[in-house]
């Protein structure tokens, strides 16, 4: 296996989530490097793939085999992930800054290779599905779009400060890949609980205007805070009604969080930097919480075997596709650049099918999770593998 | 202006997010109300602060006015889901006061507490029990009983209604950022009460089993249990007090993680094995404190950090669940039962002082920091209700409306006394008299 780049992250290069810690190596020990890294990441610092440790560790703590994590243990750990997801949203929000103006093409970029990749991998399982006639106790098309988005996001990482800068537009472009699906992916929650296109649309926009309700509210308050105690309660208090909002409501954390984060963003005045500050205390337990989450959820069945290869599949095929799309959009790319950097799935389509499966039916939410994990698990295997090495730059 | 407008704005949208979902369909409310409280109480007791009163005041009446009987923001479900947090919150306000107590200094007047706690208690039992004796007949707990057993109920009930609050002296304390000897001495006493308290609320309801024709001879029993109850607490918090002075002094990092994560393990351990967790997490703090007191700013920073939201949930939970109705319906005898309790607490502070030596300035204060009454009445309100529904399910009625009146008037009045006793923001003081000199 080729060494992973130190400064590879989970969610996005420079973005807010890992940019500003980097893990401190000893100089002498380069073979004891990715176990610090683990070992920090613990809350202490970033981690290079921290899924392939903490899914596992989770579904050992789980109800499948050791019940530390216990159903009731999950249930009230449930706002807890909430408010997790709401988290990742906000910073996905925070990074699309696009006033810089060669960050608008890379979006655009970034945008066609998540339609792209959503597309293949949707319509590609609806197509088995339907051939399959797979007994699913929700319907189908809102499971094939689900395993889609999920499939869509892409694990980029902070480029080096030599890096050429066609690499620093393929990491860019797998960074801002989240976007789009976490737009959809809320749309898709709120399709899930409305009867009809018209209260789902109602229920899109609901989840706009109280994410903006409280990221104005958040922003009125977090520089205006008297002491640093009270901004991190604030802090945390609009992070805890994003997350909390979503979840009683039965919407996306994800996308409340993109809302607010993208207000924050634009927003004058250092809103966006408050928020980095004070999450940065805590966004590694968060980050484990919701991997251990994830783990204990998984349940195998023989669905989950049916869903497995071909999201693995098809998503490969579509990030392919995408990534060939993405270059006819953003010149200066080869194909073989973006392909590299779109494999590793990241944490946020986990996160994805840990919401979808929350607040759907168990039994196919459970499948579509442990597909999700099983194939983000056996991607980041296959990134680590296809990353560029540091040599070969 | 701005802050007004925030707070309209997250009481708006707590408003609309309430009533989108259908009435019994709401599920996955906790967060939703922790983010609310944390940010629209904060708010609250800030407004709270401009108009002289305590923050706690104002994170009360937060809850009290979005809480179930009013606005109805935060529904009954989400006030339940709240007091899960109840026994962290405890934990961790005892932990933060036996933090604050310098025990060198405390152990020289340690004798004259004991004997002003025990002529306090004494007198409030002399004037409590003769009187609820009187009124029995007209209390809605049970008028018909006669003779002994009315006696061991009304013996039970003194207990009850003589109880103190340790979490909301300490919450106040901690609140008000107050240090000093007056603060010391509050805590001291509220503390040496609650011992007390548990002692002869014990004997109390063996009185009444006895009374009542139930189990005798287990006096025995209630030794072991005392003395599980004190000694076992006090046992189990400085073994964890001192674990964690050795991961403050040996690792020293994510220490607001890591103290969170004691005061669950003070809290679950303490309900699992039966531990007084006020005692146990005061004991913790008081042996970071006193034996293995750490170097820098860390655990301070973590306290501020930790303990500054935490009080707040606390609160605003308590207001949002103080029950309105039980209030409303039995309101008047609360409130004569209310001043007869402060008029007992004024006459027995005031002969206390005189016969234990406490500095007399601070012995006129001392009444009012033991208005509060919370958690510890509840729970013993609880047990009493549990065992003898029929007499005791009324009486925690009466119980739970003078919990909420006390709650009310008690932050205010003790942190009127702080304010007049001159330490209100003594810790900050002392905090920065420590740090060094700049140089030059």
């Amino acid at each position: 296996m080729r060494p992973i780049p130190p400064e590879a992250t989970e969610v996005g290069g420079s973005d807010p989530l890992d940019a500003n810690l980097a893990p401190t190596l000893p100089p002498r020990l380069p073979w004891f490097a990715p176990l610090v890294r683990a070992r920090v990441a613990l809350g202490l610092a970033p981690l290079t793939a921290p899924a392939v440790i903490f899914v596992p560790v989770g579904y050992l703590l789980g109800p499948a085999l050791l019940n530390v994590l216990s159903p009731a243990i999950l249930s009230h750990l449930g706002p807890l992930v909430a408010v997790s997801l709401a988290a990742l949203g906000v910073f996905v929000g925070l990074a699309l800054d696009l006033r810089a103006r060669d960050e608008r093409p890379l979006l655009v970029a970034a945008s066609v290779e998540a339609i792209a990749t959503v597309g293949v991998v949707a319509l590609a399982t609806g197509f088995l599905f339907a051939q399959w006639r797979l007994e699913l106790d929700l319907a189908a098309p809102f499971v094939a779009i689900a395993l889609g988005v999920c499939a869509s996001a892409s694990s980029a990482t902070a480029p080096a400060g030599d890096a050429p800068t066609h690499q620093r537009a393929a990491m860019r472009i797998a960074d801002l890949d989240d976007v789009l699906p976490i737009l959809l992916g809320g749309i898709l929650l709120a399709a899930m609980q409305a009867d009809d296109w018209g209260l789902a649309l109602k229920l899109t926009g609901l989840t706009i205007v109280v994410g903006l309700g409280i990221a104005l509210a958040g922003w009125l308050l977090f520089e205006r805070a008297h002491e640093a105690g009270e901004r991190g309660v604030f802090v945390l208090g609009a992070l805890m009604l994003l997350g909390g909002t979503a979840a009683y409501l039965e919407l996306s954390p994800l996308f409340i969080g993109l809302v607010a984060g993208l207000y924050w963003s634009y927003s004058p005045g250092g809103a966006d930097q408050v928020i980095r500050t004070e999450v940065r205390r805590f966004q590694h337990p968060l980050v484990v919480l919701l991997l251990l989450a994830t783990g204990a959820s998984l349940s195998f069945s023989t669905l989950t075997a049916w869903l497995l290869v071909p999201y693995i599949a098809f998503r490969l095929a579509g990030k392919l596709l995408g990534g060939w799309l993405a270059t006819k959009v953003a010149p200066g790319l080869t194909p073989t650049d973006l392909g590299a950097w779109l494999v590793p799935p990241g944490l946020l389509g986990l996160a994805f099918a840990l919401n979808f499966a929350q607040l759907t039916s168990p039994a196919t939410g459970a499948a579509v999770l442990s597909a999700v994990a099983l194939g983000t698990l056996i991607s980041e295997v296959a990134g680590a593998i296809v990353l560029p090495s540091p040599e070969g730059r | 202006m701005t802050r007004l407008a925030a707070f309209g704005l997250v009481l708006g949208i707590g408003y609309v997010v309430r009533h989108a979902v259908p009435a019994g369909a709401e599920a996955q409310g906790l967060a939703f109300a922790l983010g609310l409280a944390l940010i629209a109480a904060t708010l609250a007791g800030e407004m709270s602060e401009k108009v002289r009163l305590p923050r706690v005041t104002g994170y009360l009446l937060f809850g009290l006015a979005c809480g179930p009987y009013l606005a109805n923001i935060i529904s009954r479900t989400m006030a339940r889901e709240l007091q899960v947090l109840n026994g962290l919150a405890v934990a961790l306000i005892a932990l933060v006061a036996g933090l604050e107590i310098d025990l060198s200094t405390l152990r020289s007047r340690l004798k004259s507490l004991l004997n002003y706690s025990g002529v306090l208690l004494g007198v409030m039992y002399v004037g409590l029990v003769p009187l609820l004796w009187a009124i029995w007949p007209w209390l809605p707990v049970a008028p018909d009983v006669h003779g002994v057993p009315r006696l061991a109920m009304v013996a039970v009930s003194a207990a009850l209604i003589t109880s103190f609050s340790p979490t909301v002296t300490m919450a106040v304390i901690a609140e008000s950022r107050a240090a000093g000897r007056f603060s010391e001495l509050m805590v001291a006493l509220v503390v040496l009460a609650d011992l007390a308290l548990i002692v002869a609320f014990t004997l109390a309801m063996q009185f009444v089993r006895w009374s009542l024709g139930g189990s005798e001879g287990e006096e025995v029993g209630i030794i072991v249990r005392l003395a599980w109850d004190v000694v076992g607490s006090l046992a189990f918090g400085a073994l964890l007090g001192a674990v964690f002075a050795l991961y403050l002094r040996f690792v020293g990092r994510e220490v607001t993680l890591v103290l969170l994560a004691l005061c669950v393990i003070l809290s679950e351990a303490g309900r699992h094995f039966h531990f007084e967790s006020v005692l146990a997490a005061l004991s913790a703090g008081l042996v970071v404190q006193n034996i293995a007191q750490p170097q820098g700013e860390a655990l301070r920073e973590a306290v501020e950090r930790g303990a500054l939201p935490v009080l707040i949930v606390f609160f605003a939970t308590a207001g949002a669940s103080l029950q309105l109705d039980a209030l409303a319906a039995i309101g008047l005898v609360a409130l004569l039962l209310s001043a007869a309790r402060a008029g007992a607490i004024w006459l027995g502070t005031h002969v206390a002082t005189r016969s234990s030596g406490i500095d007399a300035e601070h012995g006129r204060l001392v009444w009012m920091g033991l208005i509060p009454q919370a958690g510890v009445t509840l729970g013993l309100a609880v047990i009493v209700a549990n065992e003898f529904p029929e007499w005791g399910r009324p009486l925690e009625t009466l119980i739970v409306s003078l919990i909420g009146f006390h709650q009310l008037v008690g932050p205010v009045l003790f942190r009127q006394a702080l304010v007049r006793a001159g330490e209100v923001g003594g810790a900050d003081r002392q905090h920065a008299e420590a740090q060094p000199a700049p140089a030059g």
